[in-house]
């Protein structure tokens, strides 16, 4: 890592010895954080070496035997890894594309209601799903789709369905439903931070759009898009490290027998081969990698980012 | 009033339609959110056997209170209680200090250690060593079975830095060069001017943590299972929960199990959920009026 | 201003919690143990008057915590991992593992002291040595263990194909032999009735696959081929001195059961949700009395589903589940273990842990259990309150009321202290005229049962569940359960993942092949992927366990 940071010859002019002098407190106050994060996020690091060991509890990590890829060269012999890899980034792409645009759809239309009050209101019961443990959502959803379930009961009553549909016993429904369960959960909260930058949008780029006719599809495209980018490109790159933590409670609790193939994610899979079978070396090994997934992913968006001319994230 | 109605007349065919599909999708979205949440309402008041046979949508059909009765019968609830609020408080209130203090660090575009800095904690947001290795250190350090364990190891918060430090980077400069003439230090700046301009995203931060803090157990049983001192709220609600549902697995010869039978998982993991979504939803109004100007993030950009 | 009134707040509550921890080490001598169970269960009140009574005798007083929001693996896990054990511990599955890392305190050296005469007591040194890890004994079983080996238990808490009562009201109590029997049964109680009194629409057969609980669908055809449930294997004894290890899911049997099953699928008798329900579905359903039968195990559904059928009086209409034991072939003898005589599962059980700061004190407090006036005041409650003795015979009792106070929960949590994983024994007391658990007893076991349920033992002239099982054998072979051994391998082990791969790969299938529209394409299908977990790996690795077993 880089200790020093880009710095442009004027501010490396302005850093005279007083300013030196005044920065001491922020280097302090830095060294220590910088202790608190290796101490709590870098030393349990370490904990990687299990990845290349025989890990046993009784022996620690100082005493296992090593055993060098061989928990690597476990998981990507394994067929049953490789399809939940699949599952993982498929859903984990799934989710982030479908809460980010039902998130910046929200927002958009949430700022076009001129009436505060129904503002207030709709943005009030929007954040309420967030409040919800995955447990109760899931109970919910589960509920909702099953064979007796409101869903049901509301389409075949509207004849969209001819008959009740099993939604669980198809494998084909199940990454939507968790698609849109994420959405349901999370789309009034996520929205939160786009209907901030909103707002501090100048407004004068509105008047003047209006001054030129621009009708509010017009102003949406030209102006709070464009105003959300930065946010948006950020957003991106932060949560697309987390693809790879497509998630564990939704899939374990909405799964069964039918649509364990498309449910299980890399989370459920370290559960059952690493924890539940107490082969914590597996376990760390899946760890890692989703580590070191999540850090290429960063990685080239943020890149990407930087080539476009994008706020990037670091 | 003259602009209003002048505005009104501008409207156009395409705006008016924008005005209804919009207001309807709001109000679809609306029904959509609530029903889950009032249904759980009418659930939580309903007799639980006669819930187990389905059919109740926004109205209990038995009305009973039986549920909030086992809930709030809970043995550790009082304790677990005062440890959440203390936690929540004292969390918070720590928390968010610490994340400030680092975020105006971080903020300082003179600071010589900006980006590295960022990039360190950022790194934070996606490397994790694992289970054992994280039980392993903060025993080490002391920290299980205490009630600080709640507290320390989430202190800093790489989400959180992003944010504050967005926030405090869109300030502008002249507050800060103004004081710096009068001869004020980087911690004055900090305390006297920057923290009051970024109430709204500290309002915004500690509803995050307080929303964390009060929903956590996993830490009470990961670190405190055998200190009864020190469980939580939801912890104690989670062991509810997973009694009343598997009340059955508990005997291994007969005779044994005593149960409560007017209640079923389906009422109390309703009421559990009304009671413990209450308080926060009571705070909630008072901060939002925060949110829609505190919660910006950004990157950094050349 | 507002920052001040949080700080104080703030400050009030820590001052809280001091002063509960201060008053927590003030209150008296008895000392504040805790003890952990990696199953569920209920947490009795703090200040329950048997414990109590327990703590001022023994001097300690045990805080019971049990599972929640993990499974026992991962509770397992973490309590490894991280070293914070309580004084005693029941790691169930998990006992090895805790072992392993060093964490359990050796009996040995109590044992072989007059004044732990009573552990010494719960089993013979045969068994003793069935429990022996490196040559140590780390933890006791305390369940299934008759006092002088003779059960007395009128329950039969295992695995069976369950049926109401009701159904074999209607036909007449008839014997049920075969599968085919059962389900033909149904079938024709079904067709005359589909729904009951309520209207509530009857599900003639249901059958849980989620998670772990899929056993519910997965190990019949171990019964069925007349085998007991040893778990996770057949042990074939066709050659008595060579035991030999047989895979229940590719027998003949497997075959025709899963096409069974396959059948009533089609012909609409089976639950269409049986394989998406979750288990607090499955739970509902019962308590409502719409399904006649299914296969599970008695620890699984009848608690919470008995109390609901007596809450709303479905008791009285024959919705009581009774076992049977049918196999795929008439004529076959059925070797249940059925509690005629004590099944010793060494896999588990009581220990004492190296956090324990008195190991000395905490060997007595076993000890002090099995006192028979201890064992009483555990299991029967305090004389003249919970129980009475009839004058002349010594027989204990208890009134309607009694009964009716140790069914309601709020009660038990306040009064009631079993320590129920302590050791205990089952079978007849010492003074030889009562039981040692309230349950076994014959007044106590007819007295909370429903008419048509009486009325179905006396038809059959049974008075015990098991007796339904018609079982001819119980002899417990020293390798039950085998799933002991199965449940101990990990992934670093080739049947290890052979193991947690055909668990996988049966989760997924044995739904797929019930509802499947060509029961042999998919059977076919099945069995190719079956067969790449490579089974072989595992069940050579447990014909060799099994071996050394009987050699040792």
């Amino acid at each position: 890592m880089s200790l020093m940071g880009t710095n442009s010859p004027a501010l490396k002019e302005k850093n005279t010895r007083a300013e030196m002098k005044r920065q001491r407190i922020l280097l302090i106050i830095a060294g220590l954080f910088v202790i608190y994060g290796i101490v709590f996020y870098y030393l349990p690091l370490f904990g990687w070496i299990m990845a290349f060991q025989n890990y046993k509890i009784k022996d620690g990590i100082f005493g296992s035997e090593f055993v060098g890829l061989r928990w690597f060269k476990f998981l990507f012999s394994d067929q049953t890894f490789l399809r939940v890899i699949r599952n993982t980034l498929c859903m984990g792409v799934l989710n982030l594309v479908s809460t980010t645009i039902t998130a910046i759809g929200f927002a958009i239309l949430l700022n076009e209601v001129r009436n505060t009050f129904g503002k207030k209101l709709v943005q009030t019961i929007s954040y309420l799903p967030h409040f919800l443990s995955w447990i109760v959502v899931t109970g919910i959803v589960h509920d909702a789709l099953s064979i007796n379930g409101v869903i049901n009961e509301l389409f075949v009553n509207l004849h969209i369905f001819k008959e009740p549909i099993s939604f669980f016993s198809h494998k084909e429904y199940f990454w939507p439903i968790v698609a849109l369960s994420n959405v349901w959960k999370e789309t009034g909260w996520n929205a939160i931070i786009y209907l901030a930058t909103i707002t501090s949008i100048d407004p004068a780029l509105y008047e003047a759009a209006a001054m030129d006719g621009a009708g509010r599809w017009q102003k949406i495209k030209h102006i709070t898009l464009p105003g959300l980018r930065s946010t948006i490109i950020i957003l991106l790159i932060m949560n697309i490290g987390n693809v790879i933590n497509a998630g564990f409670e939704v899939q374990y609790l909405l799964t069964n027998g039918f649509i364990k193939p498309v449910s299980e994610t890399i989370d459920i899979y370290v559960l059952t081969y690493g924890v539940g079978k107490m082969n914590y070396s597996l376990g760390t090994a899946g760890g890692i990698f989703k580590t070191f997934v999540s850090l290429v992913l960063i990685v080239i968006f943020n890149f990407i980012a930087k080539k476009t001319g994008d706020e990037r994230l670091f | 009033m003259n602009s209003k109605s002048k505005k009104k007349m501008q409207m156009s065919k395409w705006d008016w339609a924008f005005v209804i599909i919009n207001t309807t999708f709001l109000v679809l979205f609306c029904i959509v959110t609530l029903y889950p949440v009032l249904n759980t309402l009418a659930l939580s008041f309903n007799d639980g056997l006669d819930a187990v046979k389905g059919g109740i949508h926004l109205i209990p059909r038995k009305f009973s209170t039986d549920a909030y009765t086992t809930v709030f019968n809970i043995q550790g609830i009082k304790q677990g209680a005062i440890v959440t609020v203390a936690r929540t408080v004292l969390g918070t209130l720590l928390a968010l200090g610490a994340n400030a203090l680092l975020s105006f660090v971080v903020s300082r575009k003179k600071f010589m250690f900006r980006s590295s800095l960022s990039l360190f904690w950022v790194i934070t947001m996606y490397a994790n060593g694992g289970m054992i290795p994280g039980l392993v250190l903060l025993k080490a350090l002391g920290l299980t079975n205490s009630f600080w364990v709640y507290i320390v190891p989430g202190l800093v918060g790489a989400f959180n830095i992003l944010v504050l430090r967005t926030y405090m980077e869109g300030l502008p400069d002249s507050y800060e060069e103004s004081a710096q003439l009068d001869g004020a230090g980087y911690m004055t700046i900090f305390v006297k001017i920057i923290s009051p301009l970024c109430k709204p995203v500290y309002a915004t931060i500690a509803l995050f943590m307080a929303v964390g803090h009060w929903n956590s157990w996993f830490d009470a049983m990961l670190y405190n299972r055998t200190k009864p001192q020190y469980t939580t709220l939801q912890y104690e609600l989670q062991k509810l929960l997973s009694n009343v549902m598997q009340q059955s697995g508990n005997a291994s010869s007969s005779g044994k199990t005593a149960s409560t039978s007017k209640v079923t998982p389906i009422t109390v993991r309703s009421a559990a959920t009304i009671a413990t979504m209450l308080p926060i939803i009571c705070l909630y109004p008072f901060l939002q009026r925060y949110f829609v100007t505190g919660l910006t993030i950004g990157g950094v950009k050349e | 201003m507002k920052s001040k009134k949080i700080f104080a707040l703030t400050m009030a509550c820590m001052m809280g919690l001091g002063a509960f921890a201060g008053c927590a080490k003030k209150k008296d001598e008895i000392l504040n143990w805790n003890f952990f169970a990696a199953m569920h269960g209920s947490e009795i009140n703090d200040g329950n008057e048997i414990q109590e009574l327990i703590a001022k005798d023994t001097g300690i007083r045990v805080k019971e915590t049990w599972l929640a929001g993990q499974t026992s693996a991962e509770a397992i896990g973490s309590i490894v991992a991280s070293g914070e054990l309580p004084e005693f511990i029941d790691g169930g599955d998990g006992s090895e593992e805790l072992y392993k890392a060093g964490y359990l305190v050796a009996w040995d050296d109590y044992l072989a002291k007059p004044e732990f005469a009573n552990l010494k007591e719960m089993y013979s040194d045969k068994e003793w040595e069935m429990f022996k890890h490196d040559g140590h004994i780390y933890w006791a079983n305390v369940f299934n263990n008759s006092y002088g080996g003779k059960p007395v238990s009128h329950g039969f808490n295992d695995e069976a194909f369950w049926i109401q009562v009701r159904v074999l009201e209607w036909a007449n109590y008839p014997k049920i032999d075969t599968l085919d029997e059962y389900f033909d049964l149904l079938e024709r109680y079904y067709k005359e009735n589909t729904t009951n009194a309520d209207g509530t629409k009857i599900i003639p057969y249901t059958c849980l696959c989620e998670d772990w609980r899929y056993f519910c669908i997965e190990n019949a055809p171990e019964f069925l081929d007349g085998y007991p449930n040893d778990g996770s294997v057949i042990v074939n004894l066709d050659d008595p001195d060579h035991p030999k290890i047989v895979d229940y899911n590719t027998t003949p049997t497997a075959k025709r059961y899963f096409a069974k099953l396959n059948e009533i699928y089609h012909k609409g008798l089976m639950d269409p949700e049986f394989a998406i329900q979750t288990y607090d579905e499955y739970m509902a359903k019962l308590s409502t009395g719409a399904v006649l039968g299914m296969c599970d195990q008695w620890w699984n559904f009848a608690g919470t589903v008995n109390d609901n059928f007596k809450a709303n009086k479905l008791d009285e209409q024959g919705m009581n589940y009774v076992p049977l034991g049918p196999t795929i072939d008439k004529g076959m003898t059925n070797r249940w273990y059925i509690g005629a005589n004590d099944t010793l599962n060494s896999a588990s059980g009581i220990a004492v842990t190296t956090s324990c700061k008195d190991p000395d004190k905490a060997f007595k407090f076993l000890n002090r259990m099995l006192d028979q006036d201890m064992h009483n005041l555990r299991f029967w409650g305090i004389k003249d309150v919970d129980y009475l003795v009839e004058e002349g015979t010594g027989m204990f009792y208890r009134t309607q009321e009694m009964r009716d106070k140790w069914a309601d929960s709020n009660y038990t949590k306040s009064h009631c202290c079993m320590y129920a994983y302590f050791p205990q024994w089952g079978g007849m007391s010492r003074d030889g005229i009562n039981t040692m658990q309230p349950g076994d007893s014959v007044s106590e076991f007819f007295a909370g049962m429903a008419d048509p349920l009486v009325k179905c033992f006396k038809a059959y002239g049974y008075t015990a569940y098991n007796e339904f099982l018609r079982s001819t054998d119980g002899t417990v072979g020293i390798w039950y359960p085998m799933y002991q051994f199965s449940n101990n391998l990990k992934t670093d082990t080739d049947a290890g993942v052979a193991w947690t791969k055909m668990g996988e790969v049966k989760h997924h299938w044995l739904p797929e092949i019930v509802v499947a529209d060509d029961f042999e394409a998919k059977w076919n299908e099945y069995m190719a992927a079956y067969a790449e977990c490579k089974p072989e790996d595992f069940l050579a690795y447990m014909q060799k366990t099994l071996d050394d077993l009987i050699a040792s």
